[in-house]
């Protein structure tokens, strides 16, 4: 990877072939790939507005197959218009959108099959049981009637609801109610998942386990878009990163670059020092350029500092005699990314 | 499009609806209520005082068309109650918009839900039935009066059905929808008569020689208002009773009444005695109106749940 520091800003009128991006997964403009393609979601230049008000506007992304691709971008940067354009629920105004190879805007159904939604919320049939709600979906989706019992057993199983099967759905809690959504959405081995928020209302073992549920479908094969908040959580799921705003791209990254670069390898972040001196805050304070100082218990927060500003404080401290216990920044590299790209707006 | 996916939904929609418990219930009340109040009707018609409704034949005649318009309105009246939601209800739960990311399409679904909504409709008249069909094993109306009747209002329920879920596919609001279809129904039952009244002085001309001037209202101008009215339609389809003995007038028959009366407004020239015939019949034109109003309603509900949507509605959200 070339410049870990170049984060790509490209103004909001055009969407970007930046010559110092980060490199994409394929080279913008190659031209359309054949159906059957290598990637699960491709989609150029989307547009979408809402009346007068912009959703997308010139969205480029790509997803491929095998890896999770995260969608992270600040409220109304247009990720849920784009997941209901994926879903084949809203047709963009212009641009090309291809689902596990299928053109949506002429084969929205041969796209469907391919393709598990499951959306930030949704309602369930409360009066049905867990089992009665998959075969529905099962048979909506056409499932030959002897796969159709073992496939919804074998996915009870995988998101932990198989003691649950002759239960009503009203009778779930709401993070059980996501599980069973999840069950819903993989019914018809999609090769193409799209998931928006799917860890809200899970507790932290629920999380875990969509954490390694993901992998392990990207793992066989499948193409995962997730759309989240939790950065920190998206960090241990995603292959690649995909930061939207405005409804433009403003950045594809693999997550590995992003790590390796560290967390000021996007910008500056904040540091958090804990040291055995009640006056570590006063002390700090007589110092100028480290921006922001906020007094913790047992320590401090300075920053925003780049890691070289960051080491020679370090050092300064210590030379001073102060006992530092922990230095290290605040956040992940996501953060500071997601921070740095937001950042223009204010 | 296939039957599949249609069973699929209208199985899904009865097997949700059927599981809030309540509607047995309504169902039970219902029964026992129309049954009771026809079986009241009858016994009060046969005895009471000034009435001069002797034999039980006629009763019954009277029994049947009373009893059935009633059914007919009533059923009506509860008829938005099961489609008029079905559409926006299920976008404001969140349930639709999973459905239409399967393989089901937007025709599907509309169908499914206007079938299970209809089949629903039919289960309420059916109930309704035993105290309809009481005349029949009376002797007083014939099988095939009974079946075509029924048959008739069978349809009715469902062209009402269909423009109910057309309202709930085209607004975002379930409440309004709601509103839209109880006005529909009142429209269709009390509006065209209105408009038929308020019409009729505006047909009037000159008539009679210079000397002896005055002025005829024209109704075979304005008869159509009159035609998609249920009660109009379901009472001139109705077969005509076999004709009484000699020394009867005209039997006294609810159904055959409206529908002799709207018969002389479309042709008040009609010289024919009183058989029916399809020259002068009214209700073909009445169920062909609100045989293409249902089936408008039907094609653009299933245009609005088609996938994916290229305008949204105001205030709709997918998902």
């Amino acid at each position: 990877m070339g410049e870990p520091n170049a984060v790509p800003r490209p103004e909001f009128e055009a969407p970007p072939p930046e010559p110092n991006a980060v490199p994409r997964q394929e080279p913008v403009g190659a031209g359309w790939p054949a159906p059957g393609a290598e990637h699960g979601i491709e989609a150029r230049t989307v547009v979408r507005s809402f009346g007068a008000v912009p959703a997308l506007r010139g969205l480029d992304l790509t997803v491929p197959y095998g890896q999770v691709t995260a969608l992270v971008g600040p409220n109304g940067a247009g990720k849920t218009t784009l997941l209901l354009i994926l879903a084949t629920l809203l047709a963009p105004h212009a641009g090309q959108v291809r689902v596990a190879g299928f053109d949506l805007a002429t084969h929205p159904e041969q796209a469907r099959s391919a393709l598990g939604w499951m959306p930030d919320t949704f309602g369930v049939y409360d009066q049905l049981t867990v089992g009665e709600y998959l075969e529905f979906f099962a048979d909506a989706y056409r499932l030959p009637h002897d796969e159709k019992h073992r496939r919804i057993r074998g996915l009870l199983a995988l998101v932990h609801l198989d003691d649950r099967l002759r239960q009503p759905v009203h009778g779930l809690s709401r993070g059980q109610k996501q599980r069973l959504g999840m069950a819903r959405a993989l019914i018809h081995k999609p090769r193409v998942l799209l998931l928006d928020e799917p860890a809200s209302g899970l507790d932290p073992r629920s999380r875990v386990e969509l954490r390694d549920l993901l992998r392990s479908l990207a793992a066989d094969g499948v193409a995962v878009l997730v759309s989240s908040h939790i950065l920190s959580e998206l960090e241990e799921i995603a292959d690649r990163v995909v930061l939207v705003d405005h409804g433009l791209t403003v950045g594809e990254h693999r997550m590995a670059d992003l790590i390796a670069s560290g967390p000021t390898g996007m910008g500056r972040a904040r540091w958090r020092i804990r040291a055995q001196d009640d006056a570590l805050a006063a002390r700090l304070a007589a110092r100028p350029g480290l921006g922001t100082i906020s007094d913790l218990p047992g320590g401090a927060e300075v920053g925003p500092l780049t890691e070289d500003e960051a080491a020679d404080l370090l050092a300064a401290l210590v030379a001073e005699g102060v006992r530092v216990v922990a230095f290290g920044p605040v956040g992940s590299a996501l953060e500071s990314a997601y921070m740095a790209m937001t950042d223009e707006r204010r | 499009m296939s039957t599949h996916g249609i069973v699929l939904v209208a199985r899904q929609e009865i097997r949700t609806r059927l599981r809030t418990g309540r509607w047995q219930i309504l169902l039970a009340v219902w029964f026992g209520l129309v049954n009771g109040l026809a079986l009241l009707f009858r016994i009060s018609l046969e005895s009471g005082s000034g009435s001069n409704v002797g034999w039980g034949s006629e009763a019954a005649v009277i029994m049947f068309g009373a009893v059935l318009m009633s059914v007919l309105v009533l059923t009506l009246m509860i008829t938005p109650a099961l489609s008029a939601t079905t559409i926006n209800g299920d976008r404001e739960r969140g349930t639709l918009a999973t459905l239409q990311v399967t393989r089901l399409t937007g025709a599907e679904i509309a169908l499914g839900k206007l079938v299970a909504s209809w089949g629903t409709g039919l289960v309420i008249l059916g109930l309704a039935l035993p105290s309809v069909f009481l005349p029949v094993i009376e002797g007083a109306i014939t099988m095939g009066r009974f079946v075509v009747v029924v048959v008739v209002t069978g349809l009715l329920i469902g062209i009402v059905c269909a423009l109910s879920q057309g309202w709930s596919a085209l607004v975002a609001r379930s409440i309004t929808s709601m509103l839209l279809s109880y006005l529909t129904v009142f429209g269709l039952l009390v509006g065209t008569p209105i408009a038929f009244v308020l019409a009729l002085p505006l047909t009037s001309q000159p008539a009679g020689d210079d000397h002896l001037s005055y002025r005829k209202d024209h109704p075979e101008y304005v008869w159509w208002l009159l035609a998609p009215n249920p009660l109009v339609v379901l009472a001139d389809a109705a077969p005509t009773l076999p004709e009484p003995d000699e020394r009867a007038d005209e039997p006294d028959d609810p159904l055959g009444d409206i529908g002799r009366s709207v018969r002389d407004s479309r042709d008040p020239e009609f010289t024919g005695d009183d058989e029916k015939t399809l020259a002068n019949a009214v209700w073909p034109y009445g169920l062909a109106f609100d045989l293409a109003l249902a089936s408008g309603a039907v094609w653009l509900s299933a245009r609005r749940l088609r996938a994916p949507a290229h305008t949204l509605p105001k205030g709709i959200r997918v998902a």
